[in-house]
């Protein structure tokens, strides 16, 4: 029972891509805590922290090369890419809405659809988290995982220790962006509704 | 007359005096007796092998160069010291003492390490047929000060021997980086007091800076080498006195690394190894107030084989000084935490406060929405 017209928005791939990740994401970032932290936590002892970590770190390395693959073969990642010529512009009134717009009921000015998904500010994020971010973390995750194996490319990284520092920066990043994204992901025309699409694939326009 | 009457007399009793007061070792066998025959390489004896109970050809050469350099010469122990059976050598014989000597028995010296052997597993593998003896793991002619030694020196020169570390560590975490930076006993002999050892090394000779090699350098004194880093004389070199002995390399266009290793005192308690008692618990270890990164100390070495060791405040272990180790938890760097805590609580707080800033303003969209309809 819907009031809006209904846009196909997430394909299949991209919907399974998306909670493989959230869940890795999610475990990544408890058993990070218990790892990092393991004398405040004591939900897991820190060998079983780490082992999980370490499984669901390559669950999450494959599934990312599952969105390269699925977004450079479709050509979709262009969705990604914002328009240098108007992305400031575009992004200043996307902060306005979110500072301003939504408090006093004005409407969302970026309308998703399948080809233009996400508002400029999305697209400046999800490039940096996809393109910069993720590979980051997985590639001083691989390192952290394998130290001895990894030493020589530590060691010109500068050490473990900056290493370390990479990973962990990038874990608080994660670990913060998660609440963003999830209290974002409210925002549809029901707190539910973005969350119901990236089930059903199909989001809901309200006129 | 008189004169040449009292000569034998006085010359008979200053010897006899001499002789009372003089060393007894003086009329000792000396090393170099020994070494008359047993610098022989092809010196050899037909023994038993005390594992396998085969016969064997036992080789009695002694190396006199790795001997000097062992701790026990150092230390001005001589071969009958330990070979205390041999009082004298007759040179007329084929072999100029006993055929058969008694076995060496360390604990005649090392009597606290023989009590923590007593009741370790390697003792308990004699009801099985087994004799380790201390020797087995030490060696005995080419002893090493093991002081200053790494984990690699002290590892592979004892445990190594009869381990294979790979084996029964599947559960451990990088096993790998644990045997390269943690000596065995630390583990496996929880009780043993250990320290953490810090060590200049250059990333591009792969070697590591000697104690001679670092006054050379910085162009110090070799007596006030301490007195010119511990600037506060307190005996500890803290954070700030390590800031500045590093600009002072930094000067001399030299950036070495610091190495850190966990490695045990060389105290008897090292024995106390047994079957299950091994520190498993990895929390111990990895967690910022561990007890295992107390003790933290500098080591240099001098080219004439002696060691200085210097305390450092453990805070250095939790700062970039020493990028190149890191233990999980246990030294990380506390300033991270509290960025870390900064950038969640900001993403908690901006989702938190725009939802409240949002809940506080419905009833203004809820105008909007009504004058609009």
């Amino acid at each position: 029972m819907t009031n809006g017209k209904l846009i196909y928005i997430y394909p299949l791939p991209v919907r399974v891509w998306h909670w493989i990740n959230a869940s890795g994401f999610v475990l990544l970032i408890l058993t990070g805590f218990q790892i990092r932290y393991a004398e405040m936590f004591n939900f897991m002892t820190l060998p079983n922290a780490i082992a999980v970590h370490n499984y669901v770190g390559f669950v999450v390395i494959a599934n990312f090369f599952i969105w390269l693959i699925y977004y450079l073969g479709s050509g979709n990642v262009k969705i990604y890419i914002p328009d240098p010529r108007n992305l400031a512009a575009l992004a200043l009134r996307q902060v306005h809405y979110y500072g301003y717009g939504i408090f006093v009921g004005k409407p969302n000015p970026h309308i998703a659809t399948a080809e233009n998904k996400f508002n400029p500010l999305q697209q400046v994020v999800y490039l940096a988290i996809m393109f910069v971010f993720l590979p980051a973390q997985m590639m001083s995750g691989l390192f952290l995982w394998q130290i001895k194996r990894y030493e020589e490319y530590i060691n010109l990284l500068g050490g473990i220790k900056l290493l370390d520092t990479i990973h962990v920066l990038l874990f608080f990043f994660f670990s913060s962006y998660l609440f963003i994204h999830c209290y974002l992901a409210t925002l549809g025309h029901t707190p539910l509704a973005r969350f119901k699409a990236m089930f059903t694939g199909y989001e809901e326009h309200r006129e | 007359m008189r004169k040449m009457n009292d000569f034998p007399l006085r010359y008979g009793l200053y010897i006899i005096l001499t002789c009372s007061l003089w060393p007894t070792n003086l009329w000792a066998v000396e090393n170099s007796e020994c070494f008359e025959c047993h610098s022989d390489e092809s010196l050899t004896k037909e023994s038993t092998d005390n594992i396998l109970q085969a016969a064997i050809t036992e080789s009695l050469y002694v190396d006199e160069d790795k001997f000097e350099k062992s701790i026990h010469n150092i230390n001005g122990i001589a071969c009958v010291d330990c070979h205390a059976d041999i009082e004298e050598l007759d040179w007329n014989e084929e072999v100029p003492h006993a055929l058969y000597l008694e076995m060496v028995r360390c604990v005649w010296c090392h009597e606290d390490s023989g009590e923590e052997f007593k009741n370790s597993v390697h003792m308990k593998m004699r009801t099985k047929g087994i004799t380790m003896t201390c020797y087995a793991c030490h060696g005995y002619h080419y002893v090493h000060q093991m002081e200053g030694a790494s984990v690699a020196e002290r590892t592979n020169s004892i445990c190594l021997k009869c381990h294979n570390p790979n084996q029964f560590h599947d559960w451990l975490p990088s096993g790998d980086a644990h045997f390269a930076s943690v000596e065995c006993v630390v583990c496996h002999a929880p009780e043993v007091p250990r320290h953490i050892d810090l060590r200049f090394y250059d990333l591009l000779t792969k070697k590591f800076y000697t104690g001679d090699e670092l006054v050379k350098i910085l162009s110090l004194d070799f007596d006030k080498i301490i007195q010119t880093i511990d600037t506060n004389q307190d005996e500890i070199i803290d954070l700030n006195e390590f800031d500045d002995l590093f600009f002072m390399l930094k000067q001399k266009n030299i950036r070495p690394i610091l190495r850190a290793e966990l490695v045990a005192d060389i105290n008897s308690i090292a024995h106390q190894i047994n079957r299950g008692s091994a520190q498993k618990t990895c929390e111990n270890c990895h967690a910022s107030d561990s007890p295992y990164f107390n003790a933290v100390s500098i080591i240099l070495t001098w080219d004439d084989g002696t060691l200085e060791r210097y305390n450092i405040d453990r805070a250095i272990l939790e700062s970039y000084y020493v990028s190149h180790f890191y233990l999980l938890g246990g030294t990380r760097v506390k300033l991270l935490d509290k960025i870390g805590l900064l950038i969640i609580a900001g993403g908690a707080c901006t989702a938190f406060g725009h939802f409240v800033i949002r809940v506080l303003t419905i009833s203004l969209r809820r105008r909007k929405k009504e004058n609009g309809n």
